[in-house]
């Protein structure tokens, strides 16, 4: 499955990078995130219920950043397994200045899913990733909007 | 004898209790103190297990046990091969890999069985199997058939050198002159993509365990059970006569219930006897994705050389034939598909190849066809592109090359699927297919309306495929027949029934003989207790084979009953009659005996039986033919197809079907029908989709997409009778022969629709989507 978006956030770049990149943050804004351990700078864990179509589980799951260029890019490499299936995902962002003091991120990747989610909920993943997606960034905006009156 | 019963349109004995829900089907089956199975499958379609912790799943209050592969010991090992490789073909390769019962080290495919779970009930047995804690190390998966015997592909089975499971080869006459000697050779690569076999119910067993009796009895959703019952006696250490498999009513089978020794098959019995208490394991529709065979995927790299006006000289096929994670059925499938690739064509020079392949996939074995019908699709294919290349209409080609009435019986010279030389042995193709053509009125069709549709801007195309269907192989089938005292007959036999109306047209076969009401004879199939020998449902060979022995067996109780009433009445058999249940002599009616009281007679409680005879009136016969009846159909279709989004439209479905003494025209249209219905589903709306990783991806019927009744045409059935000569009641099989057309019929027809946009079809299924980049392309 592919994943790949633009989001436009109401501040500055390096505001933004320091949220992405605090996993306090990350839990308020990744719907259905129930917790979050910060292993090392680079290394995160945590489990995040989700749900798609008939099923919702828990996943447990790692996120490790890599390939940083603060306040630019980063790659980021997921893995998570659960009760209703499993997941293993790269995915890189990009963040540019935009007028005004806004920043522009773009976003992309692929995942592999697997188990009994991808055997039935294959027509809702799309869907269901664009709005966490969205639903996540959306918090985050409003986080840093927060932050920065 | 004049037919009275057999060919007459008798409605069906079990449908009463079928319809009103008093018939037995394995789930119906409860038992006192019954546990119940759930398994932990893999998600992984390839992956070595590293660590399996059961703790959890067995502190579960409500669970009784849990077993994983080390549990097992000594009784671990996996299920016995069920078919062997031909002996009388040079230079076979086949490795032997057959499925286990739970995973010890490795997975292979998706949905293999890691752990079982045995609790009070399914829902606890569930919700224990999830704190199984599995750790898997993710390998390389194994999907392309192509790629996976590239020298560097990852291994499906590590003790291998490759992928390759089995390789054969066929030849008949010599291709390369036949190839020499023409004037057009034509080469097409031909996709056939997999699909499942979704019958109604899906598979269950249900085995107990009686300690103090020392016997075990299995219920179980099998087409086979008396190789079932021999298989677990020899696991488990029992004699044969301690085990009783029955396989009561079945809610289709369709090929994979005749792939035996499942890992459920192979557990459940076991544990019933270690745990000494009921287990039942029904499968769920999901888990029937993964857990339960499929078929089909085969890439085709097909020749054909004709003359300029039409005749074939030659074919060559040579292709790759996927067959899963593991290959238990050997060779069945894609011999089959070899010796369909040919048609009911008189071809004389023919060469074949063909490689079995093992991936990460579910493991094929026969469903809907066995092969057959990917034969056919290569052959009529080739045959509509040659039609094309030489400019002669498609009807007209086919009419060049069918065998003629007067060359049967036809041999080959090539071997089928029961290892016997493939010998069409009777049919008159140009008859059936004339039928056909004049059902569907297909010279006015093409002439007429179909020009002033194509004017109105319509996309309506034509399609007439014929086909032949090797049926009702050996090795053999037995039955008993008996007269009871109450006038009644009991008929017992060793295969079993999914639906295919045997406790009709058996019961037919034998009143006919036996002079009794259809009504009572009651016949019993799928019971290893009622009935020792014989092998099972399958290769449409049920009513030839077991119908066959009922014929010989009702035949021989139809002697003694006029033996005996010669003596009781004294006076001569020719002068006596058999009617109704009662013998009489012909000139004097009001002289004459029932059967039941013949009966009570033949089993004397004084008196003496005489040497070398038998008491009661009842008889035991065998029928096993050297090789099957070959049946021939032609399928003809009026389609309609949208060209902005490639949807269709099934205006008209003809059916011209050969399949000799037809026993019960509605029992044989019943077969026709669901067997079209399965047709136009792998044709356009059945596939299954995996994905890179061996995922399912569409694993419900929410995305698997069953053919209903809004897609369904109305079907035309037609017959033509030319019966075989192998058998007394001049029988051919017919249970498979509603699906096997289709695909090449459909590609056909949807290729004449859209005669606007040069279309050409060499790949099964299609689907609106598919269409629409063919089409563009």
């Amino acid at each position: 499955m592919k994943i790949e978006g633009e989001y436009i956030f109401d501040g500055p770049r390096e505001a933004v990078w320091k949220l992405v990149r605090d996993p306090e943050v990350l839990m308020k804004c990744l719907p259905g995130t129930q917790t979050v351990n910060k292993i090392s700078d680079t290394e995160f864990t945590g489990e995040v219920t989700v749900r798609i179509g008939p099923f919702s589980g828990a996943f447990a799951g790692r996120v490790i950043v890599s390939d940083e260029v603060p306040p630019q890019s980063c790659t980021l490499t997921v893995e998570g397994t659960g009760k209703i299936g499993f997941l293993k995902g790269v995915g890189s962002i990009a963040m540019t200045e935009l007028e005004g003091g806004k920043t522009l991120m773009k976003y992309g990747g692929e995942a592999q899913i697997g188990g009994k989610v991808a055997s039935v909920g294959q027509r809702l993943f799309d869907s269901v990733s664009k709005s966490m997606a969205k639903q996540g960034l959306d918090t985050l905006n409003e986080i840093l909007k927060s932050s920065n009156a | 004898m004049e037919k009275k019963l057999i060919g007459k349109r008798i409605m069906r004995n079990e449908d009463p209790r079928l319809l009103t829900g008093q018939a037995q089907f394995v789930d119906d089956v409860n038992l006192p103190g019954m546990l119940h199975a759930a398994f932990l499958r893999s998600e992984y379609a390839h992956a070595r297990l590293v660590r399996l912790d059961v703790s959890k799943a067995r502190q579960h209050p409500g669970v009784v046990a849990v077993f994983t592969a080390e549990d097992m010991g000594k009784d671990w090992f996996p299920g016995p091969p069920l078919v062997s490789p031909p002996p009388t073909v040079e230079d076979v390769v086949f490795h032997s890999r057959r499925q286990v019962p739970l995973v010890k080290d490795k997975i292979r495919h998706a949905g293999e069985a890691v752990a079982v779970v045995i609790a009070e009930n399914r829902y606890i047995a569930e919700d224990a199997a999830e704190l199984i804690e599995a750790e898997y190390e993710s390998l390389p998966v194994i999907m392309n058939i192509e790629k996976a015997l590239e020298a560097d592909s990852p291994l499906v089975h590590d003790d291998l050198d490759s992928n390759l499971a089995a390789q054969l080869s066929q030849k008949k006459g010599d291709y390369e002159v036949a190839r020499k000697a023409a004037d057009v050779v034509i080469r097409r690569r031909i996709l056939i993509e997999r699909g499942a076999a979704a019958a109604m119910e899906n598979r269950g067993v249900v085995a107990q365990w009686d300690a103090k009796g020392q016997a075990l009895t299995v219920w179980d959703t099998t087409q086979a059970p008396i190789p079932i019952r021999n298989g677990l006696a020899s696991r488990l250490g029992l004699s044969e006569s301690q085990v009783r498999v029955i396989a009561p009513y079945i809610g289709g089978g369709f090929g994979p219930k005749i792939m035996m020794f499942y890992p459920e098959e192979m557990l459940i019995p076991w544990l019933a006897m270690k745990l000494n208490r009921p287990v039942k394991w029904i499968e769920d529709r999901r888990e029937n994705f993964y857990a339960t065979t499929q078929e089909r995927g085969q890439v085709h790299d097909v020749e054909i050389a004709l003359t300029r006006d039409g005749k074939v000289l030659g074919l060559k096929d040579d292709f790759l034939h996927d067959t899963g994670a593991y290959d238990p059925y050997g060779l069945t499938i894609p011999i089959n598909t070899q010796c369909h690739a040919m048609g009911g064509y008189d071809i004389k020079n023919f060469t074949s190849e063909f490689k079995v392949v093992f991936t990460n996939k579910i493991i094929v074995t026969p469903v809907r066809g066995a092969g057959r019908p990917q034969g056919i699709f290569v052959i009529e294919r080739m045959m509509d592109a040659a039609a094309k290349e030489l400019g002669i209409d498609p009807v007209e080609l086919r009419k060049r090359n069918l065998i003629q009435p007067d060359a049967f019986p036809y041999e080959h010279g090539i071997i089928d699927q029961a290892f016997a030389p493939l010998i069409l042995d009777s049919g008159n193709y140009p008859a059936v297919l004339q039928k056909t053509l004049d059902a569907i009125g297909y010279e006015k069709f093409i002439k007429d309306e179909q020009p002033r549709l194509r004017k109105e801007g319509k996309h309506v195309g034509i399609a007439v495929a014929p086909f032949i269907e090797t049926t009702g192989i050996g090795p053999y089938e037995g039955a008993r027949v008996t007269v009871e005292a109450s006038g009644k007959v009991n008929v017992a036999t060793g295969i079993g029934t999914q639906g295919q109306g045997h406790f009709t047209s058996f019961a037919q076969i034998v009143a006919e003989q036996v002079g009794v009401k259809v009504t009572d004879v009651r016949i019993v199939t799928g019971d290893t207790a009622e009935f020792h020998w014989g092998t099972g449902t399958f290769a449409s060979r049920g009513a030839v084979v077991a119908g066959s022995a009922m014929h010989a067996a009702s035949s021989m109780v139809r002697k003694k009953i006029f033996t005996l009433a010669s003596k009781i009445l004294e006076t001569p058999e020719e002068e006596l009659e058999l009617e109704d249940g009662v013998v009489r002599i012909a000139d004097m009616p009001q002289r004459s005996i029932s059967l039941g009281e013949l009966a009570l007679l033949a089993n004397p409680l004084r008196g003496a039986v005489e040497p070398g005879t038998e008491p009661g009136l009842e008889s035991t016969a065998y029928y096993g033919p050297r090789y099957g009846p070959t049946a021939f159909g032609a399928h003809a279709m009026i389609l309609e197809i949208d060209p902005d989004t490639m949807m269709v439209k099934i205006r008209r479905y003809v059916v011209t079907e050969d399949c000799g003494t037809v026993l019960n025209p509605l029992i044989l249209e019943g077969q026709v029908h669901g067997g079209v219905s399965m047709g136009i589903g792998n044709s356009f709306y059945e596939q299954l989709h995996y994905d890179e990783n061996g995922q399912l991806l569409n694993a419900s019927f929410a995305d698997y997409l069953l053919v209903g009744a809004t897609e369904m045409p109305h079907i035309e059935v037609h017959h033509v009778e030319t019966l075989s000569p192998l058998n007394e009641l001049g029988a051919k099989g017919a249970g498979e022969a509603g699906a096997i057309p289709v695909p090449a019929l459909f590609a056909q027809a949807v290729e004449n629709a859209l005669h606007d946009q040069s279309v050409e079809v060499m790949e099964m299924p299609l689907s609106p989507n598919r269409l629409f980049e063919l089409a563009k392309s």
